[in-house]
Formats: C-alpha cells, sequence, structure tokens
C-alpha cells in the first residue's frame, strides 16, 4: 500500500466534507483518475491538478509520498 | 458626437473639443496611450506641467454591453518614467459616456499650487476650490461629497499619497454604493492629478445620454451572444462571484509560484489563513457580501463586501493582489489586518500592490520584521501622517529599497511586480520584463496557460513558448483595455469563441460595419505601437526589459529554478513594432 495526500479546494471540497485534505491509503501505481474517482470527485469539475507541485494528468500514476491538489475552474488576477 | 474636454490647470480654463478623426474609434486605454503620445514629450518630469492626465472610459463603457465599465487613466508615470495605463471599475466610465465626454484631459500645473475640484454635469466642465477638502483621505472626501450633491453623483478623488505627490498613490473611483474602493493603482498617476492640483472629479450624470451604437440590432444580438458565453462559462459564470479573484491563493501556492517574504520563497505556509476559501467562510459567516459588482452592468460579479466581527463594514474584497502583497510577500496570515491595510490604502490612495510589496522591502530591511502584521498596519499609517517613512512607503518599493540599501528589490521599471514569482511562472516574467508599464501581470496574464490551464498550456518553468504566449495576450489585452471591458471576460473568450465573436459584433454595431478578430488585434497592436514609441522617446532601450538580478541568480523553492527566459528572446516580444 502507499499514503498519499489529496488536498481538494474551492467547490471540490465538498466531496471531503469541506475539509482541505485527505490521507488516503492506495495500490502503488494507482492512477490520479482512479483515486478521484473512489473520493466521489466527478472528473469534469476539475479542471487543475498537481502532483508534487508540479502540473499532473489523470492518467499520472502515483507513489508513497506523494501530495496530490486537485481544482475546479480557478480564475482571478 | 462624444467630446474631449481639456481642463488647463495653469489658465484655470476649460475648452471642449470634437475628437479628430485619429480619435474617433478609440477609447479607453487606446485613447489615453494615443493622446500621452502624441502630446506629452517623453522627457518631460512627469510631475511638470507638461505632463497630461487623460481619463476615458472605454469604447463600449455606457452601452449596457455587458462588464463595459473600465475606465483608463493614463499619463507618464512618475513611478515607472514609462508611459501609464491604470485602469479600475466603479461608476466612472459610465457617468463620463453618459455626459457625451469621450476623454478629459488635464493638462498644466496652477500656479498657485492650490488644490480643485472639477465638477461635471450636462451643462460642461467647472473648476471650483476644493481647500476644505486638503488632507482628507479618500472616504471622508466622498462621504462629504454625496452629502453636499445627493447620491447621483459619481468620484474620482485621491487621497493624502496623491496630494503630497507620492509616486505610489493612486485614483480612486467610487463604486455602486458610493465608496472610494475601485482604484486605478498601478503607477503613481495619483501623484500626477496631485500635480494638477485637482483633489477630486464630481461628475452628476442626471440629464445625460447613454452612447447610442449605430447599429441597434447588431450590437443587441452581439451583447446577447457574449452575455450567454459568460453566463455558461464556469469562471464568469458563477465561480468569481462565489470565491473572488483570491481563490488563486490555494492554485499559485500549490504551484510554487506564490511570492514569499519578499520573493524569497514560492509557497507560503500561512495561506490557507488567507485563501478564498476562508475568505469566503469569513464573508459568511459574518453577514458580509460576496457576488458583489464593481460597477452596474458587470454580471460576473467578483468583488465582495468584507466585514469585521460585528458586521460592520471593513472594505471591499480584498482582491487576491492586495491579499498577497499584505499577507504572503508580507509572511502576514491575518485576513483581518490586511482587510484593515486594504482599507488604508484606499483612503490615502496609494496602490495596494506596491504598498504592499514596500512593506515586504521595508521587513527585510528590518525596518519591521516579517510576518507583524500590527507593526505593518503601524507603518502604512505613516503616510497618512504625512512623515517621512510614510513618504517612502507611498513612494513604492524601489525608492524605500534604494534608500535602505537594498539589493533584492522586486520591481521592473520601478513597478512592484504582482503575485507571481516569475521563476515558478515564467511567462508573466516574460510580461513583467516586456510590458510598456513596468511589471504588470494583467498586461499579459501568461498565468492562465501556465498554471490555470486557460487559453492553451505553456510549461511554466520552462522557457519555452513563453515570448509567443506573452506577446498574444499583450496584444489580446490591449484591444480589451481599449474596448471597456473588464479583463476577466478574458477567461471566457479564451476558453470558448462565441464569447470573442460577441465581443467584435459588439464592437460591429457600436461602430456600424464589419469589425473582425483580426480588426481587433490589430488595435491592441497599435496601442502597444504607440506605447512603445513614447517610451523609446522617454529614453527607454532593451535593457530596460529585464527582470532583477537575483531572479537569475537566485533558486526559487519548491522547485529550485531560476528564471531562464533569454535576453535574445525577450527582444523579440515587440517584433510587431516597427
Ligand atoms: S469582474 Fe470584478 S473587477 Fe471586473 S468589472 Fe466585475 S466586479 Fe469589477
Amino acid at each position: 500500500m502507499a499514503r498519499v495526500e489529496v488536498l481538494l479546494f474551492a467547490a471540490l471540497r465538498e466531496y471531503i466534507d469541506g475539509a482541505r485534505s485527505v490521507e488516503i491509503e492506495i495500490q502503488p501505481d494507482q492512477t490520479i483518475e482512479q483515486v478521484l474517482l473512489d473520493l466521489g470527485v466527478p472528473l469534469k469539475q476539475t479542471r487543475i491538478i498537481f502532483r508534487n507541485n508540479r502540473a499532473a494528468a489523470f492518467s499520472d500514476r502515483l507513489q508513497d509520498g506523494d501530495r496530490l491538489g486537485v481544482f475546479p475552474a480557478i480564475g482571478g488576477g | 458626437m462624444a467630446a474631449i474636454y481639456r481642463v488647463d490647470m495653469s489658465s484655470l480654463s476649460v475648452r471642449k473639443e470634437e475628437a479628430s478623426e485619429a480619435y474617433r474609434d478609440l477609447g479607453g486605454r487606446g485613447l489615453t496611450s494615443s493622446i500621452v503620445a502624441d502630446e506629452v514629450p517623453g522627457t518631460c518630469h512627469p510631475l511638470s506641467a507638461e505632463n497630461k492626465l487623460v481619463i476615458a472610459p472605454g469604447i463600449l463603457s455606457g452601452t449596457g454591453a455587458p462588464c463595459s465599465g473600465r475606465i483608463s487613466v493614463g499619463a507618464k508615470s512618475p513611478l515607472t518614467g514609462t508611459i501609464k495605463e491604470s485602469n479600475a471599475g466603479g461608476q466612472g466610465a459610465i457617468a463620463l459616456a453618459t455626459l457625451g465626454i469621450k476623454a478629459l484631459v488635464l493638462e498644466g500645473a496652477p500656479v498657485d499650487g492650490k488644490f480643485h475640484r472639477l465638477m461635471i454635469d450636462a451643462d460642461g466642465v467647472r473648476i471650483e476650490p476644493a481647500d476644505d477638502l486638503i488632507g482628507k483621505g479618500n472616504y471622508d472626501t466622498v462621504a462629504a461629497q454625496f452629502e453636499k450633491f445627493g447620491d447621483k453623483i459619481v468620484c474620482i478623488s485621491i487621497g493624502q499619497a496623491g496630494e503630497m505627490r507620492c509616486s505610489a498613490a493612486s485614483i480612486a473611483v467610487t463604486d455602486p454604493d458610493g465608496r472610494p474602493t475601485r482604484h486605478c493603482g498601478r503607477g503613481g498617476l495619483g501623484a500626477v492629478m496631485g500635480s494638477k492640483g485637482i483633489k477630486l472629479i464630481v461628475m452628476d450624470p442626471t440629464g445625460g445620454q447613454r452612447p447610442k451604437p449605430a447599429d441597434a440590432e447588431a450590437f443587441k444580438a452581439g451583447a446577447k451572444k457574449f452575455q450567454a458565453a459568460l453566463s455558461s462559462h464556469p469562471l464568469t459564470g458563477g465561480g468569481l462571484a462565489k470565491l473572488g479573484t483570491n481563490a488563486l491563493a490555494n492554485v499559485i501556492n500549490e504551484a510554487g509560484a506564490y511570492p514569499t517574504r519578499n520573493f524569497s520563497d514560492g509557497q507560503f505556509e500561512g495561506t490557507e489563513a488567507i485563501s478564498g476559501e476562508r475568505q469566503h467562510d469569513v464573508i459568511i459567516e459574518r453577514g458580509g457580501k460576496i457576488g458583489h459588482a464593481c460597477h452596474r452592468g458587470c454580471t460576473i460579479k467578483c468583488s465582495r463586501i468584507y466585514v469585521d466581527e460585528n458586521g460592520q463594514y471593513v472594505t471591499k474584497g480584498p482582491e487576491y493582489e492586495t491579499i498577497w502583497a499584505h499577507g504572503a510577500d508580507c509572511g502576514i496570515d491575518d485576513l483581518d489586518a490586511i482587510a484593515q491595510m486594504d482599507r488604508l490604502d484606499d483612503d490615502f490612495g496609494i496602490d495596494t500592490i506596491e504598498a504592499g510589496a514596500t512593506i515586504g522591502v521595508a521587513m527585510e530591511a528590518g525596518i519591521i520584521p516579517f510576518g507583524d502584521a500590527q507593526q505593518a498596519i503601524g507603518l502604512l499609517k505613516e503616510v497618512g501622517k504625512g512623515t517621512a517613512l510614510g513618504r517612502l512607503i507611498a513612494s513604492g518599493a524601489d525608492v524605500l529599497g534604494k534608500a535602505y540599501g537594498m539589493s533584492r528589490i522586486p520591481t521592473v521599471k520601478g513597478q512592484a511586480m504582482p503575485a507571481y514569482d516569475p521563476r515558478a511562472a515564467q511567462g508573466i516574467g516574460v510580461t513583467y520584463a516586456t510590458s510598456t508599464m513596468g511589471a504588470d501581470h494583467t498586461a499579459g496574464y501568461a498565468i492562465g496557460a501556465n498554471i490555470l490551464g486557460v487559453g492553451g498550456s505553456v510549461d511554466p518553468l520552462k522557457p519555452e513558448g513563453q515570448v509567443e504566449l506573452s506577446r498574444g495576450l499583450q496584444i489580446a489585452t490591449a484591444s480589451i483595455d481599449a474596448s471597456g471591458l473588464c479583463l476577466f471576460v478574458a477567461f471566457a473568450v479564451l476558453d470558448d469563441p462565441t464569447a470573442g465573436e460577441g465581443v467584435c459584433e459588439m464592437l460591429g454595431g457600436f461602430y456600424g460595419r464589419e469589425f473582425s478578430g483580426d480588426d481587433f488585434s490589430a488595435l491592441g497592436k497599435r496601442v502597444l505601437t504607440k506605447e512603445r514609441q513614447f517610451n523609446a522617446a522617454a529614453g527607454f532601450t532593451a535593457a530596460d526589459d529585464r527582470l532583477p538580478d537575483f531572479f537569475k541568480s537566485e533558486k526559487l523553492a519548491p522547485h529550485d529554478v531560476t528564471f531562464a527566459v533569454s535576453d535574445e528572446d525577450l527582444d523579440q516580444l515587440h517584433d510587431f513594432v516597427d
């Protein structure tokens, strides 16, 4: 098993009961897409994904100790 | 036919003239930059009688086009020495357009050094004494006008910083609630207004007429299409109203591009406490307001009303840039303290980005420690007292940094960088370096493609593709700034082709002729060309289009990157200018 920290932001926080982040156990090499689906996050609502502060894609695989940050569409300036 | 009013403060006289052929189609930044480039000597002192302060509503302001109430103010900047256009929301653009005013050109300087009020109504423009307002902040200044002239008026004013002609002084525009919260912040144009001896402009649009599009049907169809695109986009159709611009704090921090403690780190440990999510919860808990429009007719509504624990009004927003400047950049994680500083900035009339960045440099200089919110508030209050230290704060990061012998000063052409570290978002670094205005994120918002997944995708940590990205954005932005539309419409325009079509159809309907996407970018190129020509006349060369050295030598955590776009590539940015 691998432990990863998942941080959800803005409207996506409702899928983890308003919390900022959750630590979860996953199978090593699980994709970001699978992790999000397991958490009940609709993929269509996600727009910006970071794995360890770098832009990532749904198909990227997570490793033990990874930090996943997921946002819906965000703008401002 | 909309007129240009010239107010000569040397002779205290007003002249009305018809816009010349060259200016007839222009508005907003297109008009302010053209008049400044055509009439102001590049080498003049920005606070001299030779400089001109030009105030213009956007092309579409007042027509009822969604989100079109931006007002542009232009001059030679005392902060940067370059040409400057600074724009804001508020009710000013709609009031000017309703009074049939295409531009106000404030010229000369009063021989007696006194301050005046410009009264503008359906009868024209009058110059009146304003001795009773000297030394007052923007809040008291405008409150006295509403009391005197009723609630239909709109005010454009300066606070103490503008009166002192400090180079980070802003110009305030009142919002629909009559508060002086919308600022033409960047570039110290409040100091130019102060040098003209104008404390405030009061406009009463009663009896005026909204500008009419030449082809009302085509205009209406374009506006409908545009609004439909805005409404269906997740950001312009609700996201920005809910969380405001400060929703960015967590994203930019997660990307490692959130400048912390005077640009010494890319992530701030206190981000969550000052994030848009937290700000939203605090505002809702206390009975403030989200989804506030800074001018009537804005349907995106990114503004908000921040209240204290007793539900009493403190300030608008604050916006992402302001919260970052007084927050992460100063190591401060106290949202209430930041809101208090935003209020002080608006009242004294200083640019919130410059003010926060200057306090960050003051902290690095050891004047006060990083993270000390109360001492930061104390430092800012010096501005209102007009002390020597207060004047340094109100003159910006470059001036204060030099006075304290600092070498790490995050400015380009004298203007402080906003809330994105150019090492971890290299596209915005290109914009900072090459913009005609000094370090300015709005001039070409590469954060969209670098980080937010809007308008394409360009790796933020690599130099490749950044110049092309920034060039395209700088051209499109110059067009948007001329139109009077709020730049935030770009989130929809970049994602949905019908939004851009709607914009062109509105402009075509307004002019009564075809207006294509090519016409739109030609407008932006025309504006940038004028601005580059002015800067060349003012003595700027390619050597000025650079970031400070420490961005090329100091690695930024967490990505351990330096700014890597080459000087040769930066020099290609304006390849469309002859
Ligand atoms: S989107 Fe925000 S900044 Fe733009 S016009 Fe609307 S309220 Fe003002």
